[in-house]
Protein backbone atom coordinates (compact mmCIF):
# COMPACT_ATOMS: atom_id res chain seq x y z
CA UNK A 1 0.00 0.00 0.00
CA UNK A 2 1.45 2.98 -1.16
CA UNK A 3 1.59 6.05 1.08
CA UNK A 4 -0.59 8.81 0.63
CA UNK A 5 -0.36 12.54 -0.12
CA UNK A 6 -2.16 15.12 0.62
CA UNK A 7 -4.04 16.59 -2.43
CA UNK A 8 -1.21 19.93 -2.31
CA UNK A 9 1.83 18.17 -2.06
CA UNK A 10 0.58 15.63 -5.02
CA UNK A 11 0.17 18.63 -7.08
CA UNK A 12 3.72 20.10 -5.54
CA UNK A 13 5.27 16.81 -6.60
CA UNK A 14 4.09 17.00 -10.42
CA UNK A 15 5.04 20.14 -11.15
CA UNK A 16 8.56 19.45 -9.75
CA UNK A 17 9.00 16.77 -12.33
CA UNK A 18 7.77 18.59 -14.62
CA UNK A 19 10.58 20.93 -14.61
CA UNK A 20 13.25 18.05 -14.64
CA UNK A 21 12.04 17.28 -18.17
CA UNK A 22 13.03 20.61 -19.29
CA UNK A 23 16.73 21.01 -18.02
CA UNK A 24 18.12 19.92 -21.36
CA UNK A 25 20.62 16.95 -20.34
CA UNK A 26 24.82 16.73 -20.98
CA UNK A 27 25.21 13.62 -22.84
CA UNK A 28 29.42 14.22 -22.39
CA UNK A 29 31.17 15.00 -19.45
CA UNK A 30 33.69 17.47 -20.61
CA UNK A 31 34.82 18.49 -16.60
CA UNK A 32 37.28 16.63 -13.92
CA UNK A 33 39.59 13.71 -14.48
CA UNK A 34 39.36 12.30 -17.47
CA UNK A 35 41.31 9.28 -19.13
CA UNK A 36 43.76 10.46 -21.68
CA UNK A 37 43.18 7.04 -23.66
CA UNK A 38 40.36 6.47 -26.12
CA UNK A 39 37.96 3.86 -25.21
CA UNK A 40 39.04 0.35 -26.27
CA UNK A 41 36.53 -1.12 -28.77
CA UNK A 42 34.88 -4.15 -27.35
CA UNK A 43 36.94 -7.40 -27.00
CA UNK A 44 34.25 -9.82 -28.18
CA UNK A 45 32.86 -10.10 -31.59
CA UNK A 46 29.75 -7.77 -30.88
CA UNK A 47 28.13 -5.73 -33.62
CA UNK A 48 26.50 -5.53 -36.58
CA UNK A 49 27.44 -7.20 -39.98
CA UNK A 50 29.57 -9.50 -38.82
CA UNK A 51 29.06 -13.18 -40.33
CA UNK A 52 26.77 -15.77 -39.13
CA UNK A 53 28.61 -18.39 -37.11
CA UNK A 54 27.80 -21.82 -38.89
CA UNK A 55 27.76 -24.91 -36.94
CA UNK A 56 28.34 -26.95 -39.80
CA UNK A 57 30.83 -29.41 -40.27
CA UNK A 58 31.71 -27.65 -42.98
CA UNK A 59 32.49 -24.91 -41.29
CA UNK A 60 34.86 -26.26 -38.55
CA UNK A 61 36.60 -27.93 -41.40
CA UNK A 62 37.13 -24.46 -42.72
CA UNK A 63 38.13 -22.67 -39.20
CA UNK A 64 40.70 -25.41 -38.98
CA UNK A 65 42.26 -25.08 -42.40
CA UNK A 66 45.26 -22.71 -41.03
CA UNK A 67 46.31 -25.07 -38.39
CA UNK A 68 46.08 -28.68 -40.11
CA UNK A 69 49.24 -29.48 -41.83
CA UNK A 70 49.39 -30.57 -45.88
CA UNK A 71 51.74 -33.67 -45.24
CA UNK A 72 51.14 -36.14 -43.11
CA UNK A 73 53.34 -36.91 -40.21
CA UNK A 74 55.19 -40.01 -38.89
CA UNK A 75 55.92 -42.99 -36.12
CA UNK A 76 59.31 -42.88 -34.81
CA UNK A 77 60.88 -44.28 -31.71
CA UNK A 78 62.81 -42.17 -28.92
CA UNK A 79 66.74 -43.86 -29.20
CA UNK A 80 67.81 -41.52 -26.62
CA UNK A 81 69.54 -37.85 -26.95
CA UNK A 82 73.49 -36.65 -28.03
CA UNK A 83 74.17 -33.07 -28.88
CA UNK A 84 75.54 -31.90 -32.43
CA UNK A 85 78.28 -29.35 -32.96
CA UNK A 86 78.25 -26.73 -35.59
CA UNK A 87 82.06 -26.94 -37.01
CA UNK A 88 81.71 -23.45 -38.05
CA UNK A 89 80.03 -21.72 -35.40
CA UNK A 90 81.21 -23.95 -32.31
CA UNK A 91 78.03 -24.25 -31.18
CA UNK A 92 76.78 -27.07 -29.44
CA UNK A 93 72.60 -27.79 -29.72
CA UNK A 94 71.43 -30.74 -27.61
CA UNK A 95 68.98 -33.08 -29.94
CA UNK A 96 66.98 -36.31 -29.50
CA UNK A 97 67.49 -39.47 -31.57
CA UNK A 98 64.48 -40.57 -33.57
CA UNK A 99 64.23 -43.87 -35.53
CA UNK A 100 61.78 -44.68 -38.26
CA UNK A 101 61.01 -48.69 -38.47
CA UNK A 102 58.65 -49.65 -41.27
CA UNK A 103 56.36 -46.37 -41.25
CA UNK A 104 53.53 -47.25 -44.01
CA UNK A 105 51.02 -46.00 -44.87
CA UNK A 106 47.60 -48.17 -43.93
CA UNK A 107 44.79 -46.56 -45.21
CA UNK A 108 42.98 -42.95 -45.23
CA UNK A 109 39.95 -40.97 -43.55
CA UNK A 110 38.09 -39.04 -46.18
CA UNK A 111 35.90 -36.22 -45.60
CA UNK A 112 33.11 -37.99 -47.52
CA UNK A 113 33.30 -41.13 -45.45
CA UNK A 114 34.47 -40.12 -42.04
CA UNK A 115 34.03 -36.29 -42.15
CA UNK A 116 37.43 -35.28 -41.75
CA UNK A 117 40.92 -35.88 -43.84
CA UNK A 118 43.41 -37.76 -42.27
CA UNK A 119 45.99 -40.86 -42.98
CA UNK A 120 46.73 -43.61 -40.95
CA UNK A 121 50.04 -44.79 -40.56
CA UNK A 122 51.71 -47.69 -39.14
CA UNK A 123 55.26 -48.62 -38.04
CA UNK A 124 56.85 -51.60 -37.34
CA UNK A 125 56.38 -55.46 -37.45
CA UNK A 126 53.85 -57.42 -35.29
CA UNK A 127 53.85 -61.02 -35.28
CA UNK A 128 50.27 -61.99 -37.53
CA UNK A 129 49.60 -64.65 -34.39
CA UNK A 130 49.32 -61.45 -31.78
CA UNK A 131 46.93 -59.46 -34.13
CA UNK A 132 43.02 -59.85 -33.69
CA UNK A 133 41.74 -61.07 -36.71
CA UNK A 134 39.92 -57.74 -37.31
CA UNK A 135 42.94 -55.89 -37.71
CA UNK A 136 44.95 -58.62 -39.77
CA UNK A 137 42.30 -58.35 -42.20
CA UNK A 138 42.80 -54.35 -42.56
CA UNK A 139 46.06 -54.72 -42.66
CA UNK A 140 45.77 -57.37 -45.74
CA UNK A 141 43.53 -55.75 -46.98
CA UNK A 142 45.90 -52.90 -47.97
CA UNK A 143 48.33 -55.30 -48.57
CA UNK A 144 50.50 -54.52 -45.68
CA UNK A 145 52.29 -56.66 -43.37
CA UNK A 146 50.93 -56.44 -39.42
CA UNK A 147 51.77 -53.17 -37.94
CA UNK A 148 52.72 -52.61 -34.35
CA UNK A 149 51.76 -49.52 -33.74
CA UNK A 150 49.29 -47.23 -36.08
CA UNK A 151 48.20 -43.83 -35.40
CA UNK A 152 46.13 -41.03 -37.75
CA UNK A 153 47.75 -37.84 -38.76
CA UNK A 154 45.07 -35.04 -39.79
CA UNK A 155 46.08 -33.28 -43.14
CA UNK A 156 44.25 -30.42 -44.72
CA UNK A 157 42.50 -31.68 -47.77
CA UNK A 158 43.11 -34.66 -50.33
CA UNK A 159 45.93 -33.66 -51.79
CA UNK A 160 47.89 -34.55 -48.70
CA UNK A 161 46.72 -38.03 -48.65
CA UNK A 162 49.48 -40.59 -49.47
CA UNK A 163 48.88 -43.41 -51.30
CA UNK A 164 48.16 -46.63 -49.53
CA UNK A 165 50.74 -48.89 -48.59
CA UNK A 166 53.71 -46.09 -49.46
CA UNK A 167 56.63 -46.47 -47.46
CA UNK A 168 57.35 -43.12 -45.62
CA UNK A 169 61.28 -42.70 -45.40
CA UNK A 170 63.53 -40.28 -43.13
CA UNK A 171 63.56 -38.36 -46.37
CA UNK A 172 59.59 -37.16 -45.50
CA UNK A 173 61.64 -34.61 -43.53
CA UNK A 174 64.44 -31.39 -44.55
CA UNK A 175 67.22 -30.65 -42.60
CA UNK A 176 66.07 -27.27 -41.04
CA UNK A 177 62.74 -27.69 -40.92
CA UNK A 178 60.54 -27.67 -38.09
CA UNK A 179 58.30 -30.03 -36.72
CA UNK A 180 55.84 -30.84 -33.37
CA UNK A 181 57.07 -33.90 -31.65
CA UNK A 182 53.89 -35.32 -30.08
CA UNK A 183 54.59 -38.67 -27.08
CA UNK A 184 53.76 -39.72 -23.71
CA UNK A 185 55.42 -38.01 -21.18
CA UNK A 186 57.14 -40.46 -18.27
CA UNK A 187 54.80 -42.15 -16.25
CA UNK A 188 55.32 -41.12 -12.25
CA UNK A 189 52.51 -42.98 -10.59
CA UNK A 190 50.56 -41.95 -7.82
CA UNK A 191 51.98 -38.79 -6.89
CA UNK A 192 51.11 -36.11 -3.82
CA UNK A 193 49.93 -32.95 -4.40
CA UNK A 194 53.60 -31.15 -3.96
CA UNK A 195 55.02 -33.24 -7.11
CA UNK A 196 51.64 -33.26 -9.04
CA UNK A 197 50.70 -29.34 -8.80
CA UNK A 198 53.55 -27.67 -7.00
CA UNK A 199 51.68 -27.27 -3.82
CA UNK A 200 54.09 -25.61 -0.99
CA UNK A 201 52.84 -28.08 1.73
CA UNK A 202 52.53 -27.31 5.12
CA UNK A 203 55.11 -26.23 7.38
CA UNK A 204 57.77 -28.61 8.71
CA UNK A 205 57.02 -27.74 12.75
CA UNK A 206 54.42 -25.49 14.64
CA UNK A 207 52.59 -27.82 15.42
CA UNK A 208 52.15 -29.69 12.28
CA UNK A 209 52.18 -33.43 12.87
CA UNK A 210 52.37 -36.13 9.80
CA UNK A 211 51.08 -34.01 7.40
CA UNK A 212 53.72 -31.96 6.04
CA UNK A 213 53.40 -32.62 2.27
CA UNK A 214 49.76 -33.07 1.90
CA UNK A 215 47.42 -30.19 0.54
CA UNK A 216 45.65 -28.25 3.12
CA UNK A 217 41.46 -27.38 2.71
CA UNK A 218 40.01 -28.78 -0.05
CA UNK A 219 37.33 -26.45 -0.11
CA UNK A 220 35.81 -23.59 0.60
CA UNK A 221 33.34 -22.82 4.39
CA UNK A 222 29.88 -21.78 4.10
CA UNK A 223 29.89 -18.86 2.19
CA UNK A 224 31.79 -21.05 -0.82
CA UNK A 225 28.66 -23.62 -0.89
CA UNK A 226 30.30 -26.00 1.35
CA UNK A 227 31.32 -28.59 -1.31
CA UNK A 228 34.40 -29.13 -3.28
CA UNK A 229 34.47 -27.42 -6.27
CA UNK A 230 35.01 -29.44 -10.05
CA UNK A 231 38.58 -30.29 -11.16
CA UNK A 232 40.05 -29.36 -7.49
CA UNK A 233 44.01 -30.54 -7.89
CA UNK A 234 44.63 -32.90 -5.49
CA UNK A 235 47.01 -35.98 -5.47
CA UNK A 236 46.44 -38.59 -7.97
CA UNK A 237 48.53 -40.28 -11.28
CA UNK A 238 51.09 -38.07 -12.82
CA UNK A 239 52.64 -38.45 -15.76
CA UNK A 240 51.95 -40.68 -18.85
CA UNK A 241 49.80 -38.46 -20.85
CA UNK A 242 50.19 -36.72 -24.32
CA UNK A 243 52.84 -33.53 -24.78
CA UNK A 244 53.00 -32.09 -27.68
CA UNK A 245 56.76 -30.17 -28.02
CA UNK A 246 56.39 -27.41 -30.49
CA UNK A 247 58.92 -26.07 -33.27
CA UNK A 248 61.67 -28.65 -33.05
CA UNK A 249 64.32 -28.44 -36.27
CA UNK A 250 65.43 -31.34 -37.71
CA UNK A 251 69.09 -31.48 -37.70
CA UNK A 252 69.76 -34.35 -39.25
CA UNK A 253 68.37 -37.19 -41.45
CA UNK A 254 70.02 -40.63 -42.30
CA UNK A 255 67.28 -42.51 -44.90
CA UNK A 256 69.11 -45.74 -44.87
CA UNK A 257 69.02 -46.05 -40.98
CA UNK A 258 65.76 -44.65 -40.63
CA UNK A 259 67.42 -41.54 -38.31
CA UNK A 260 65.92 -38.71 -37.74
CA UNK A 261 67.72 -36.10 -34.98
CA UNK A 262 65.89 -33.31 -33.58
CA UNK A 263 66.69 -30.46 -31.72
CA UNK A 264 65.86 -29.87 -27.79
CA UNK A 265 64.06 -32.39 -25.74
CA UNK A 266 61.21 -34.88 -26.35
CA UNK A 267 58.76 -35.94 -24.15
CA UNK A 268 58.85 -39.85 -22.83
CA UNK A 269 61.06 -42.31 -21.73
CA UNK A 270 63.95 -43.89 -24.84
CA UNK A 271 62.15 -46.36 -26.63
CA UNK A 272 58.48 -44.37 -26.61
CA UNK A 273 56.51 -43.81 -29.62
CA UNK A 274 57.05 -40.50 -30.89
CA UNK A 275 54.63 -38.75 -33.72
CA UNK A 276 56.29 -35.94 -35.29
CA UNK A 277 54.42 -33.64 -38.01
CA UNK A 278 55.49 -30.07 -40.00
CA UNK A 279 55.16 -27.02 -37.37
CA UNK A 280 52.12 -25.92 -37.32
CA UNK A 281 53.42 -22.61 -36.32
CA UNK A 282 55.92 -22.41 -38.68
CA UNK A 283 55.89 -21.92 -42.66
CA UNK A 284 55.14 -25.41 -44.18
CA UNK A 285 58.48 -26.69 -45.92
CA UNK A 286 59.01 -26.26 -49.35
CA UNK A 287 58.31 -29.82 -51.09
CA UNK A 288 57.77 -30.15 -55.04
CA UNK A 289 54.55 -31.74 -55.30
CA UNK A 290 56.63 -34.85 -57.65
CA UNK A 291 58.93 -35.13 -55.22
CA UNK A 292 56.55 -35.48 -51.93
CA UNK A 293 55.17 -38.49 -53.97
CA UNK A 294 58.24 -39.80 -55.19
CA UNK A 295 60.30 -39.67 -52.20
CA UNK A 296 60.28 -42.79 -49.76
CA UNK B 1 27.38 -110.84 24.48
CA UNK B 2 31.15 -111.95 26.23
CA UNK B 3 33.78 -111.93 23.78
CA UNK B 4 36.45 -114.83 24.34
CA UNK B 5 39.44 -113.80 25.88
CA UNK B 6 41.50 -115.21 23.21
CA UNK B 7 39.64 -112.95 20.47
CA UNK B 8 40.38 -109.60 22.52
CA UNK B 9 43.71 -108.78 20.54
CA UNK B 10 42.01 -108.89 17.46
CA UNK B 11 39.35 -106.92 18.43
CA UNK B 12 41.45 -103.95 18.13
CA UNK B 13 41.42 -104.27 14.22
CA UNK B 14 37.12 -104.12 14.22
CA UNK B 15 37.36 -100.12 14.41
CA UNK B 16 40.21 -100.56 11.60
CA UNK B 17 37.32 -102.11 9.16
CA UNK B 18 34.33 -100.42 10.65
CA UNK B 19 36.49 -96.90 9.61
CA UNK B 20 36.95 -98.16 6.15
CA UNK B 21 33.29 -99.56 5.59
CA UNK B 22 32.59 -95.68 6.76
CA UNK B 23 34.83 -94.40 3.74
CA UNK B 24 34.72 -96.00 1.12
CA UNK B 25 30.82 -95.56 -0.15
CA UNK B 26 31.71 -91.80 0.06
CA UNK B 27 35.51 -92.07 -1.85
CA UNK B 28 33.98 -94.20 -4.74
CA UNK B 29 31.01 -91.80 -5.29
CA UNK B 30 33.56 -88.51 -5.57
CA UNK B 31 35.06 -90.86 -7.91
CA UNK B 32 32.23 -91.85 -10.16
CA UNK B 33 31.32 -88.10 -10.31
CA UNK B 34 34.32 -86.95 -11.90
CA UNK B 35 34.59 -89.81 -14.12
CA UNK B 36 36.28 -89.04 -17.23
CA UNK B 37 33.87 -89.50 -19.91
CA UNK B 38 35.45 -88.92 -23.82
CA UNK B 39 33.98 -85.48 -25.65
CA UNK B 40 31.77 -86.77 -28.62
CA UNK B 41 32.89 -86.24 -32.32
CA UNK B 42 31.80 -83.96 -33.80
CA UNK B 43 29.36 -85.29 -36.31
CA UNK B 44 30.44 -83.85 -39.84
CA UNK B 45 28.02 -82.28 -42.15
CA UNK B 46 27.38 -84.72 -44.82
CA UNK B 47 29.21 -84.35 -47.77
CA UNK B 48 27.70 -83.17 -51.00
CA UNK B 49 24.47 -82.16 -49.20
CA UNK B 50 22.07 -80.84 -51.45
CA UNK B 51 21.23 -77.35 -52.04
CA UNK B 52 18.24 -76.85 -50.45
CA UNK B 53 19.54 -78.41 -47.47
CA UNK B 54 21.79 -75.73 -47.33
CA UNK B 55 19.26 -72.85 -46.29
CA UNK B 56 18.55 -75.10 -42.82
CA UNK B 57 22.15 -75.44 -41.50
CA UNK B 58 23.25 -72.51 -38.76
CA UNK B 59 24.34 -69.23 -40.84
CA UNK B 60 27.83 -69.57 -39.95
CA UNK B 61 27.53 -73.11 -40.52
CA UNK B 62 27.03 -72.51 -44.30
CA UNK B 63 29.23 -72.69 -47.23
CA UNK B 64 29.22 -69.43 -48.02
CA UNK B 65 30.37 -68.42 -44.58
CA UNK B 66 33.06 -70.22 -43.77
CA UNK B 67 35.67 -67.89 -42.32
CA UNK B 68 38.31 -67.25 -45.52
CA UNK B 69 42.22 -67.72 -44.47
CA UNK B 70 43.42 -63.85 -44.05
CA UNK B 71 46.63 -63.70 -46.35
CA UNK B 72 49.50 -62.32 -44.46
CA UNK B 73 52.24 -59.94 -46.23
CA UNK B 74 55.61 -60.25 -45.67
CA UNK B 75 57.06 -57.24 -43.65
CA UNK B 76 59.27 -55.13 -45.33
CA UNK B 77 62.93 -54.76 -44.51
CA UNK B 78 63.71 -52.89 -41.32
CA UNK B 79 65.86 -50.16 -40.89
CA UNK B 80 66.31 -50.49 -36.81
CA UNK B 81 67.25 -54.15 -37.51
CA UNK B 82 70.07 -52.12 -39.88
CA UNK B 83 70.87 -49.73 -37.27
CA UNK B 84 70.59 -51.09 -33.64
CA UNK B 85 72.40 -48.05 -32.11
CA UNK B 86 71.47 -44.82 -34.10
CA UNK B 87 72.85 -42.73 -31.04
CA UNK B 88 75.87 -44.23 -31.93
CA UNK B 89 75.88 -43.88 -35.18
CA UNK B 90 75.49 -40.01 -34.98
CA UNK B 91 78.44 -39.75 -32.46
CA UNK B 92 80.43 -41.16 -35.10
CA UNK B 93 79.94 -39.03 -37.53
CA UNK B 94 80.07 -36.11 -35.61
CA UNK B 95 83.20 -37.30 -34.46
CA UNK B 96 84.23 -38.16 -37.92
CA UNK B 97 84.08 -34.29 -38.93
CA UNK B 98 85.17 -32.98 -35.32
CA UNK B 99 88.03 -34.99 -34.36
CA UNK B 100 89.25 -37.30 -37.96
CA UNK B 101 92.41 -38.64 -36.57
CA UNK B 102 91.06 -39.37 -33.24
CA UNK B 103 93.81 -37.26 -31.04
CA UNK B 104 90.99 -36.11 -28.76
CA UNK B 105 89.76 -39.08 -28.01
CA UNK B 106 92.91 -40.58 -27.29
CA UNK B 107 93.90 -37.50 -25.14
CA UNK B 108 91.25 -37.95 -22.83
CA UNK B 109 90.87 -41.70 -22.74
CA UNK B 110 92.01 -41.98 -19.48
CA UNK B 111 91.00 -45.67 -19.46
CA UNK B 112 92.55 -47.17 -22.02
CA UNK B 113 95.82 -44.37 -23.03
CA UNK B 114 98.80 -44.50 -20.52
CA UNK B 115 99.67 -41.13 -21.78
CA UNK B 116 96.30 -39.26 -21.58
CA UNK B 117 94.86 -36.72 -19.68
CA UNK B 118 94.74 -37.61 -15.90
CA UNK B 119 92.77 -35.97 -13.37
CA UNK B 120 95.07 -33.91 -10.56
CA UNK B 121 97.45 -32.72 -14.05
CA UNK B 122 97.83 -29.45 -14.36
CA UNK B 123 96.72 -28.31 -18.06
CA UNK B 124 96.55 -25.05 -20.27
CA UNK B 125 93.80 -25.25 -22.60
CA UNK B 126 93.54 -22.69 -25.39
CA UNK B 127 90.63 -21.21 -27.37
CA UNK B 128 90.14 -20.28 -30.54
CA UNK B 129 88.21 -17.33 -29.46
CA UNK B 130 89.44 -15.95 -26.28
CA UNK B 131 92.30 -16.24 -23.46
CA UNK B 132 94.04 -19.54 -22.67
CA UNK B 133 92.45 -21.35 -19.23
CA UNK B 134 94.61 -23.22 -17.14
CA UNK B 135 94.22 -25.13 -13.91
CA UNK B 136 93.96 -28.74 -12.07
CA UNK B 137 91.94 -31.35 -13.94
CA UNK B 138 89.21 -32.61 -11.52
CA UNK B 139 87.50 -34.73 -13.42
CA UNK B 140 87.24 -36.36 -17.02
CA UNK B 141 83.48 -37.38 -18.01
CA UNK B 142 83.93 -40.09 -20.87
CA UNK B 143 80.02 -39.41 -22.24
CA UNK B 144 81.11 -39.99 -26.25
CA UNK B 145 80.15 -36.70 -28.39
CA UNK B 146 80.09 -35.07 -25.13
CA UNK B 147 82.91 -35.91 -23.34
CA UNK B 148 84.40 -33.10 -21.08
CA UNK B 149 86.85 -32.54 -18.35
CA UNK B 150 86.49 -30.10 -15.21
CA UNK B 151 89.82 -27.87 -14.56
CA UNK B 152 90.12 -25.69 -11.58
CA UNK B 153 92.51 -22.44 -11.34
CA UNK B 154 92.56 -19.58 -8.97
CA UNK B 155 91.74 -16.26 -10.64
CA UNK B 156 92.13 -12.88 -8.65
CA UNK B 157 92.34 -14.75 -5.48
CA UNK B 158 88.85 -16.73 -6.05
CA UNK B 159 88.51 -20.31 -7.10
CA UNK B 160 87.33 -21.22 -10.64
CA UNK B 161 86.08 -24.22 -12.23
CA UNK B 162 85.25 -24.59 -16.05
CA UNK B 163 83.76 -27.57 -17.62
CA UNK B 164 85.20 -27.92 -21.61
CA UNK B 165 83.85 -30.47 -24.25
CA UNK B 166 86.72 -32.12 -25.71
CA UNK B 167 85.20 -32.36 -28.92
CA UNK B 168 83.85 -28.67 -29.17
CA UNK B 169 85.25 -26.70 -31.94
CA UNK B 170 86.11 -23.67 -29.93
CA UNK B 171 88.90 -25.61 -28.01
CA UNK B 172 92.16 -25.47 -29.81
CA UNK B 173 94.34 -26.76 -27.88
CA UNK B 174 95.00 -28.69 -24.92
CA UNK B 175 98.76 -29.05 -23.10
CA UNK B 176 99.71 -31.09 -20.46
CA UNK B 177 101.85 -28.73 -18.15
CA UNK B 178 102.80 -30.76 -15.28
CA UNK B 179 101.79 -34.65 -14.80
CA UNK B 180 100.11 -35.70 -11.49
CA UNK B 181 102.86 -36.06 -8.95
CA UNK B 182 101.52 -39.45 -7.66
CA UNK B 183 98.23 -41.17 -9.01
CA UNK B 184 95.59 -39.60 -7.15
CA UNK B 185 93.49 -42.54 -5.22
CA UNK B 186 90.20 -41.13 -6.93
CA UNK B 187 88.80 -40.47 -10.20
CA UNK B 188 86.97 -37.95 -9.31
CA UNK B 189 89.38 -35.14 -7.54
CA UNK B 190 86.12 -32.95 -5.98
CA UNK B 191 87.93 -32.74 -2.27
CA UNK B 192 90.62 -30.56 -3.94
CA UNK B 193 87.76 -27.78 -3.95
CA UNK B 194 88.43 -28.45 -0.05
CA UNK B 195 90.55 -25.59 1.73
CA UNK B 196 92.70 -27.95 2.95
CA UNK B 197 93.52 -29.84 -0.12
CA UNK B 198 93.26 -26.87 -2.35
CA UNK B 199 95.90 -26.29 -5.23
CA UNK B 200 95.39 -22.57 -5.22
CA UNK B 201 96.67 -20.85 -8.56
CA UNK B 202 98.51 -22.41 -11.19
CA UNK B 203 99.54 -19.63 -12.90
CA UNK B 204 102.91 -19.26 -11.94
CA UNK B 205 103.15 -23.26 -12.71
CA UNK B 206 102.32 -22.38 -16.57
CA UNK B 207 103.90 -18.94 -17.25
CA UNK B 208 107.46 -20.49 -16.76
CA UNK B 209 105.94 -23.83 -19.05
CA UNK B 210 105.56 -21.21 -21.54
CA UNK B 211 108.12 -19.76 -20.80
CA UNK B 212 110.58 -23.01 -21.26
CA UNK B 213 108.76 -23.75 -24.66
CA UNK B 214 109.05 -20.37 -26.01
CA UNK B 215 112.59 -20.71 -25.51
CA UNK B 216 112.80 -24.56 -26.84
CA UNK B 217 110.90 -23.31 -29.57
CA UNK B 218 113.43 -20.86 -30.62
CA UNK B 219 111.60 -17.60 -29.82
CA UNK B 220 108.90 -18.45 -31.88
CA UNK B 221 105.43 -16.71 -30.37
CA UNK B 222 103.15 -19.23 -29.65
CA UNK B 223 99.50 -19.05 -28.76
Amino acid sequence: MSPRLPGKLLQLSSSLWDTQLTVPRVSMRNFGIKSLNTPKPSRFNIGPGLPVLESTSTAALRRKANSLPLRTGVIATKKGMTAIFDPETGKRTPCTVLQMDRVEVVSHKTRQKHGYYAVQIGSGWKHPSNVTKSLLGHFSANGLSPKRHVFEFRVKDESGLLPVGQNVSASWFQEGQFVDARSNTKGKGFAGVMKRHGFHGQDRSHGVSLTHRSMGSAGPSQGGGSRVYPGKKMAGNMGNNQNTVQNLKIMKVDAEAGIVVVSGAVSGPKGCNVRIQDAIKKPWPEVAPAESAATA
Amino acid sequence: MAALPTMRPLGCLRTLFRAQDAFQPQMSRRFISTAYSKRPERVPLPPNLPQQFLSQLPVRMQPQNASKPVKVYPAPPSTSKACKDPVAKITESQLAVLDPKGERKALFDYRRNTRSVKPGDIVRVTFKNGDPFNGVVLSIKLRGIDTSFLVRNELTRVGVEMSIKVFSPNVQSVEIVQRAERKPRRARLYYMRSRKHDRRSVENLVASYVRQKRAFLGGKRQQ
